[in-house]
């Protein structure tokens, strides 16, 4: 016996399974992140001064510096999520040579998501402002580092299934459609946690 | 889906692009101007968050589609957010309910 | 796939299955493994307790080694540093390496493909991954024990400021925590998605035997409450190996210097955020327990569990207020009458499901044909322990009391009657029982029933004098086991009852093992009796023993009355199929 409703939607629930798998997965992250997003602001309401200050003073001016680089990924980011449901759109469409080029410009807006991010933790680190400095570099590193691996984690997917992974387009397209439809909501999540975190991390202060 | 529904979608997701692009530049904005009440930042936390709010709801109701989606995702996700509720309103709850100094 | 069958090689066939049988059975002898280890421990805690800091017998020459690796003196006892490893690793193994993959990704992943009519779980292979994560996060618990320091040893709650400075063994706990918590969440969102989607035709919401539910409701429980637990992980590790303050407040004093870190953390933040998990945990490990006792209670009364429908409610209720409790473990924290007044009335509601639930299980018994079997024995067994360890709950839910109780061997007598003469209970009760549908052979009922009346006897033996001492004010953690303190020189005499409790707990296993070992080897007959128990529930019914592989049965099921039908008047058998029209 085949496990059913991997394509086809079961009649009671109007869902496939990964759907609802994908959907459960986005719960549980909804609590790790709002564990991380709980911690800050208790660890914030605690402090008399934010950002606190500490061996190297305050880190308020080195960010207001970053701001231009966090929202330059913030609209890189919205664009990446653009481009992920274009490329479903795409495979919609039976077009899978713009499922690529939407597919790609994702995965590339990721990477250079990534590269600003490795430059803004470098220009901190080497002003001293590592995260053992004070509570506000802590919660700035824990919250977009983990952020980054979901990034990295990300990418590492959307590059199987735009390389490797693409073989299921000949045997099952709509099975492979659905997996984007799942990466894509993986994705857009990712994308909406970073919503939140910009303005939390960079604009809040 | 039809290549009419099709076209419809996508011009409905560039239009999502762009009020996200104008919800940024707001986001960025509001946070130079001042609206520290009492000097406390509660005023700028509230625009900043309520923004935030409204540009996750678009790409939560409309890349996730989650503006036609099943019952049973919309029970699962507002079990979550209850429970996130939860858990974000304890540091705010146990402080002002606290004795000792932790 | 089921067409044209391919020769599998023994390591797809048993090492990286995604047969959910298989894996249930890999999880099964992992877990008991584990649980076997981490009785051990405490085997080994309850000779120093018994009589301190003399040489343990038998093993007292691998005490004293693993000492030596681990940097501590020894001349065969078990020195306080080692205690506290012990201690932690204790608790963290019987529930995360033990019991919880016990019952969910063992009972669990065979079973409820089975009860719904399944061909096997929703994902597979993530399946299989679920199992490979936990191996990995439980190896790393083990290698940590032969690090210098030990392995993690700030109790299984690992409460900073002193989990922040303890020794290496403490990020390896972090680090296996992390890899058993993906575990956890890959298997439970498995088994909520094949609930949902891969009941069989006619398997209505209300016609799932209560396993599946109690199973449905845990699984939910692991996917919320897990992850604010894994966030407190990282927050440790960064503390750890990155210096952070997370945990540390300014200003902290250690060895008469104040430590060098930021400050401005908050050792309450790791509480709020462990407890949030542990507490819904604790349901974790009682709920499927509970769905073990409601299935073997229904076939041997031979008649339907009273109050299905309570049950369900009670069940889900009991999950949605777990979430809502976790501070009455913070009482003594210096919170503010408000807190202490919500946890408080939260947590006496909370006990009400409890209460119906063990009260239909009760009257499910009035006018039952009762066959004594062993699953049968466990579970009555299973009803009074459980009783008791509710109620000793209740003192601990009020912040009054709890000031005199908190922190005592009140609290480990509590919770131990709930897991251990409980759940632990709940599982033989469901090894005995579907032993025959997973290897086609039954068990021994004569061992069957000196396992169960044994381990009945010496399981009180161990746990309920810890009631007494914690009245009297014995701290828990105390490696002496209060011999130091007045206000315990009048109880000291129940440790050595309960340590000879404990190991003659551990002989009475003996039958247990033998029996397994003597079951496992003895012939298969021919053609297994599918249905040795006479029962209603699909796994019984419409497959054989063992299930077939690849798909678990010839045509899909098609149900059509609930799961408890037994003695249905007017039938020619005292039971009546699910999958009967």
């Amino acid at each position: 016996m085949e496990i059913p409703y991997n394509v086809e939607l079961r009649e009671d629930t109007g869902l496939y399974n990964s759907k609802l798998g994908i959907w459960l997965f986005l719960a549980s992250e909804i609590m790790l992140f709002g564990g991380l997003f709980s911690a800050y602001i208790l660890l914030r309401t605690g402090a008399p001064v934010w950002p606190p200050i500490g061996e190297h003073g305050s880190i308020i001016h080195l960010l207001k510096d970053t701001i231009p680089h966090a929202t330059f990924n913030t609209v890189i980011l919205i664009l990446s999520s653009v481009t992920m449901v274009m490329a479903w759109v795409s495979l919609k469409q039976k077009d899978l040579n713009k499922y690529k080029l939407y597919l790609g410009t994702t995965i590339v807006c990721a990477i250079i998501f990534l590269v600003v991010k490795y430059f803004e933790y470098s220009h901190k680190i080497h002003e001293g402002f590592v995260p053992a400095h004070d509570t506000y570099m802590a919660l700035y590193f824990t919250l977009t580092g983990l952020h980054g691996l979901h990034i990295i984690g990300g990418i590492i997917v959307l590059a199987y299934l735009w390389g490797p992974g693409i073989s299921m387009w000949n045997s099952e397209p709509e099975r492979f459609t659905n997996r984007i439809e799942v990466a894509g909501l993986y994705w857009h999540f990712v994308d909406l946690v970073w919503i939140f975190l910009f303005p939390i991390l960079y604009l809040l202060n | 889906m039809s290549n009419k529904d099709l076209a419809h979608h996508i011009t409905h997701y560039r239009n999502i692009f762009i009020y996200l692009l104008i919800g940024t530049a707001l986001t960025v904005a509001a946070s130079y101007l001042e609206f520290n009440v009492k000097d406390s930042i509660a005023g700028a936390v509230f625009v900043g968050l309520t923004i935030a709010t409204i540009k996750g709801y678009l790409v939560a109701a409309n890349f996730m589609h989650l503006n036609s989606e099943k019952k049973m995702i919309y029970w699962i996700l507002m079990l979550t957010v209850f429970f996130l509720v939860l858990l974000l309103s304890i540091p705010l709850l146990w402080d002002i309910n606290n004795m000792s100094n932790y | 796939m089921s067409d044209s069958h391919h020769e599998e090689s023994f390591w797809s066939k048993y090492i990286f299955s995604t047969d959910h049988k298989v894996i249930g059975i890999q999880y099964g002898i992992t877990a008991l493994l584990f649980l076997f280890f981490g009785f051990s421990l405490m085997m080994v805690m309850r000779w120093q307790l018994a009589y301190p800091d003399t040489a343990v017998p038998i093993v007292g020459g691998l005490v004293k080694w693993l000492a030596d690796l681990n940097g501590f003196a020894s001349n065969g006892n078990l020195p306080a540093d080692l205690y506290n490893v012990f201690g932690a690793m204790h608790g963290t193994i019987m529930i995360f390496l033990g019991v919880v993959p016990l019952v969910v990704g063992a009972f669990g992943n065979y079973i409820v493909p089975l009860q719904i009519g399944a061909p096997d779980m929703a994902f597979p292979k993530l399946n299989m991954a679920s199992y490979w994560v936990y191996f990995v996060g439980g190896v790393v618990m083990l290698v940590s024990f032969f690090l210098p320091g030990g392995a993690a040893n700030s109790g299984w709650t690992s409460y900073p400021p002193l989990s922040d400075i303890a020794t290496t063994g403490q990020t390896y706990w972090l680090i296996g925590m992390v890899f058993l918590i993906t575990s956890s969440l890959l298997g439970s969102m498995n088994i909520i998605v094949t609930i949902v989607q891969l009941r069989a035709e006619g398997m209505t919401w209300m016609r799932l035997p209560f396993f599946v539910w109690s199973q449905f409701v845990t699984s939910f429980l692991l996917v919320l409450a897990f992850p604010p637990l894994e966030a407190a992980g990282i927050f440790q590790l960064m503390d750890r190996v990155f210096g952070t303050s997370f945990f540390l407040p300014s200003g902290l004093v250690i060895g008469g210097e104040v430590l060098g870190v930021s400050g401005g953390g908050s050792p309450l933040l790791w509480q709020h955020l462990f407890w949030f998990l542990a507490h819904p945990e604790v349901y974790v490990l009682i709920l499927p327990g509970m769905g073990v006792v409601a299935e073997v209670i229904a076939n041997n009364t031979r008649k339907p569990i009273w109050g299905y429908k309570s049950l369900v409610y009670s069940a889900a209720f009991l999950g949605f207020m777990s979430f809502l409790v976790w501070a009455h473990h913070m009482f003594l924290t210096g919170m503010g009458q408000g807190m202490s007044n919500f946890f408080q009335t939260t947590t006496m509601i909370i006990s009400v499901p409890s209460v119906i639930i063990l009260t239909c299980f009760m009257l499910s018994l009035w006018g039952g044909s009762i066959r004594f079997t062993t699953p049968m024995l466990f579970a009555l067994g299973w009803i009074p322990m459980f009783g008791i360890g509710g109620l000793t709950g209740l003192p601990l839910g009020l912040s009054t009391p709890d000031i005199h109780l908190h922190d005592t061997y009140y609290v480990i007598g509590h919770f131990h009657y709930v897991v251990a003469p409980g759940t632990i209970f709940a599982i033989f009760a469901g090894i005995y029982y579907w032993f025959p549908k997973i290897t086609g052979k039954m068990l021994n009922e004569s061992l069957g029933k000196i396992h169960f009346y044994f381990s009945f006897i010496f399981m009180n033996g161990i746990f309920w004098p810890m009631l007494i001492q914690g009245l009297a004010g014995v701290s828990r953690r105390l490696s002496d086991g209060g011999a130091s303190y007045a206000h315990a020189q009048e109880v000291l005499q129940w440790n050595e009852i309960m340590s000879y409790s404990a190991w003659l707990l551990a002989v009475a296993q003996i039958p247990f093992i033998i029996n397994l070992v003597r079951t496992m080897m003895a012939e298969r007959a021919a053609e297994p009796d599918p249905n040795p128990w006479s029962s209603t529930t699909v796994e019984w019914t419409d497959t054989t023993s063992p299930p077939m592989g690849h798909g678990n049965f010839e045509k899909a099921p098609v149900v059509h009355r609930g799961p408890y039908e037994y003695s249905v008047p007017g039938e020619s058998t005292d039971f009546t199929p699910q999958t009967q029209s």
